[in-house]
């Protein structure tokens, strides 16, 4: 009797459901905008993954709240990828499975790179906000674009903090100034202290040595020694978090003091005052995303943001990241609603019709997007470590008044 | 010259590290004559155990070696109870079961911290020795210290205790052991429990000197292999003054060559200590014979 009455309840239940199915999936289908979200969620990377998309997901809410992308509800869709292999399985899934209409991205610019080209085997945009590779639109992929700021972008801005701030703050003529440039030995550090060492010397600063080190070494003492000997004014440095914790500790131990310390990257979040407490990085200089304590004027929205984020994840960013990621979404919501279509041609010529100055968005950027898709106003911001907080001092606009401090003369 | 006296210092006490790191995985090379690939993960795990300790107990690195050292022993002797014993007799697949505890571990930890960089505060690591104008960290002098320590305890240890004279017959040839009445099996456990206690000594010496990652085991564990090879395979002697010979060349190359070369230079010495003395400078003869040796 019981098992009949479960075969009969469970029958009676699949009907249901498969009527509800076929009742709701068209309705769905017509109402909501997918948009696939590439990132990693899970592995080492999974905080920094989760942290754009939740700058994707504010956007959604506020374009939902205004109506949408082209009239339907956005969603967004998470597929989970930690490397190159993963990226293709998951663009796969989603466009497949899911269906979505646009793909976005990328906290990884390796799974970057493969996952837009398994987009473009289904005719559908990427569209990345946080990827750094410069190689990423320079492949001339027609399906892809670049909202946010690339390694290009970090380098110009470390050295218009040099020439433009920094000269004057020391009291020294550009062509006295000397400089240091550190740099993690793979093609990211590499390509970034390039870039720093032909600006710096193509605007007279000198630069007296650049040296590249292992971001797995265990001791770096080497690298300290050799800076300390050119005596540098500024010492530069492009890499990951453990490497430049222990660069900063070795500077500690070794005594070595240059006036001004510039990181790009990283270095202004909990991991780095952690590991060297207030007193060691006061006066830190850190290249990084723009971030929601930037002056109303310059990054109109930011504080907005800030509020919204705090309503929805009842803390404050845990990285800088998930803004740039929000206007991303923010531009690209632009862009098909003017081309009237997710069509990756459309979208993207529609996009390099948008002609917008610095200072249109939450992050302080523009929009004005070059032959190779790439938006080229996207200047990141530059924070100082000062009384054990980060506040914002270059560029002068988005600093709100607020003055670098603690440099050495 | 002052330069020349600072770049000793620095390899010296880099040497002390990497001493540290290898004396566990040289014992368990010499004696159970496996490649324990997961000996940086044990590493690492003494790390995040310092940082547990901190963390929960409010406890200085230091202090929570009470705590973390025994913890490894226990862990290590059931590795070897619970998955190197049963494939006792298949050396090739004891080699892929360390390299698949590499994984799992690393994974497990990062699952758990997602991958933030931790590191344990303690009130030394900003305290600096300056001997005329030579800057001494002295938090990488006390792992100099114990790494000296250890390696004198070791030596004591293998020659004058029992259990000590029983994993140096061992070494030396199983089935003559097993013949004098030695058990073999619980030697081995004693081993994997030392080589991980130490292994966990070690993490937690270095924890305040590292902002740690679940990764951060295999960038000691390349260095360690070099010095194991150099030093000597199974001799906890070899794993000392071997030490100091990779931090040497290491702080060498990088100041006065390229920061970037350093590595390449050392793995030069490496290969060239393969080619000319395949048993390291203090090895056991015979030693580099692993795996082609018959054992039983």
């Amino acid at each position: 009797m019981v098992r009949k009455f479960t075969r009969r309840m469970t029958l009676a239940l699949s009907g249901a459901a498969l009527v509800a199915i076929a009742a709701a999936s068209p309705v769905m289908a017509q109402e909501t905008f997918k948009i696939g979200s590439i990132n990693p969620y899970s592995g080492p990377m999974a905080l920094y993954g989760d942290e754009v998309t939740r700058g994707y997901d504010l956007a959604a809410d506020a374009l939902n709240a205004k109506g949408g992308i082209l009239g339907k509800q956005v969603e967004i869709i998470r597929g989970n990828a930690t490397s190159p292999q993963e990226g293709i399985a998951a663009v796969e899934q989603l466009a497949g499975r899911d269906k979505v209409d646009v793909f976005i991205g990328t906290y990884l610019s390796a799974v970057a790179a493969a996952a837009s080209e398994a987009a473009m085997n289904y005719q559908k945009l990427y569209w990345d906000t946080n990827a750094l590779a410069a190689n990423l639109t320079e492949r001339g992929l027609p399906n892809f674009a670049r909202s946010g700021p690339y390694a290009a972008s970090f380098a110009d801005q470390s050295v218009a903090l040099i020439t433009d701030l920094l000269a004057d703050e020391l009291g020294k003529d550009k062509k006295d100034l000397k400089v240091w440039i550190e740099h993690e030995e793979s093609i990211y550090g590499t390509s970034v202290a390039e870039i720093q060492k032909e600006k710096l010397e193509a605007a007279g600063v000198q630069v007296v040595g650049m040296s590249a080190h292992s971001p797995k070494a265990i001791d770096l003492t080497d690298s300290i020694l050799r800076a300390r000997d050119a005596k540098p004014d500024i010492w530069l440095n492009t890499g990951y978090v453990p490497d430049g914790n222990l660069l900063l500790r070795t500077m500690r131990d070794q005594g070595f003091h240059p006036a001004a310390k510039v990181m790009v990257g990283t270095g202004d979040t909990r991991e780095t005052i952690e590991a060297l407490g207030p007193e060691a990085i006061e006066g830190l200089l850190v290249v990084s995303y723009p971030r929601p304590d930037i002056d109303e004027s310059y990054g109109p929205g930011a504080a907005a943001y800030l509020e919204a984020y705090r309503k929805k994840y009842h803390a404050d960013p845990l990285a800088p990241q998930s803004m740039t990621a929000f206007v991303g979404l923010q531009m690209l919501a632009e862009a098909i609603e003017a081309a009237g279509s997710a069509e990756p041609e459309a979208v993207i010529a529609a996009a390099r019709k948008i002609d917008k100055p610095l200072s249109s968005y939450a992050t302080g950027y523009g929009a004005k997007f070059d032959e190779k898709n790439q938006n080229v106003l996207t200047p990141p911001t530059v924070i100082q470590w000062q009384d054990g907080k980060v506040v914002t001092v270059f560029p002068v606009a988005a600093a709100g008044g607020n003055k670098v401090k603690s440099l050495g003369k | 010259m002052s330069n020349l006296m600072n770049i000793l210092v620095v390899g010296l006490l880099l040497g002390g590290i990497y001493g540290l790191v290898s004396i566990g995985l040289n014992l368990i090379f010499g004696v159970i004559r496996i490649v324990n690939f997961a000996q940086g993960e044990l590493v690492m795990l003494g790390m995040y155990g310092a940082y547990a300790c901190y963390l929960m107990l409010d406890m200085d690195p230091y202090l929570s070696i009470l705590v973390v050292v025994p913890a490894l022993f226990v862990f290590g002797v059931l590795i070897q109870r619970f998955i190197l014993q049963p494939l006792q007799n298949e050396p090739s697949m004891q080699i892929f079961a360390t390299f698949g505890l590499l994984l799992l571990l690393q994974n497990i930890v990062l699952a758990v911290t997602r991958g933030t960089g931790y590191t344990v505060p303690t009130d030394l690591s900003s305290v600096v020795i300056d001997v005329a104008g030579l800057k001494i960290s002295l938090v990488r002098l006390i792992a100099l210290f114990a790494v000296t320590i250890v390696a004198v305890a070791m030596s004591w240890f293998l020659r004058h205790t029992l259990p000590g004279k029983a994993i140096r017959a061992v070494t030396q040839d199983r089935r003559a052991a097993r013949h004098m009445g030695i058990n073999v099996e619980l030697t081995f456990m004693l081993t994997f429990g030392i080589g991980a206690a130490l292994a966990g000594l070690a993490g937690t010496l270095l924890a305040p000197i590292y902002t740690m990652s679940p990764q951060i085991g295999g960038n000691f564990i390349l260095a360690a292999f070099a010095v194991v090879v150099l030093g000597g395979l199974g001799s906890v002697w070899g794993a000392f003054i071997g030490g100091f010979i990779i931090g040497l060349i290491e702080a060498l190359a990088g100041y006065y060559l390229d920061p970037a070369l350093k590595h390449a230079v050392w793995f030069l010495v490496f290969i060239a200590v393969l080619i000319i003395r395949p048993g390291g400078l203090f090895g056991i003869v015979g030693a580099e014979e692993v795996g082609l040796r018959e054992q039983h």
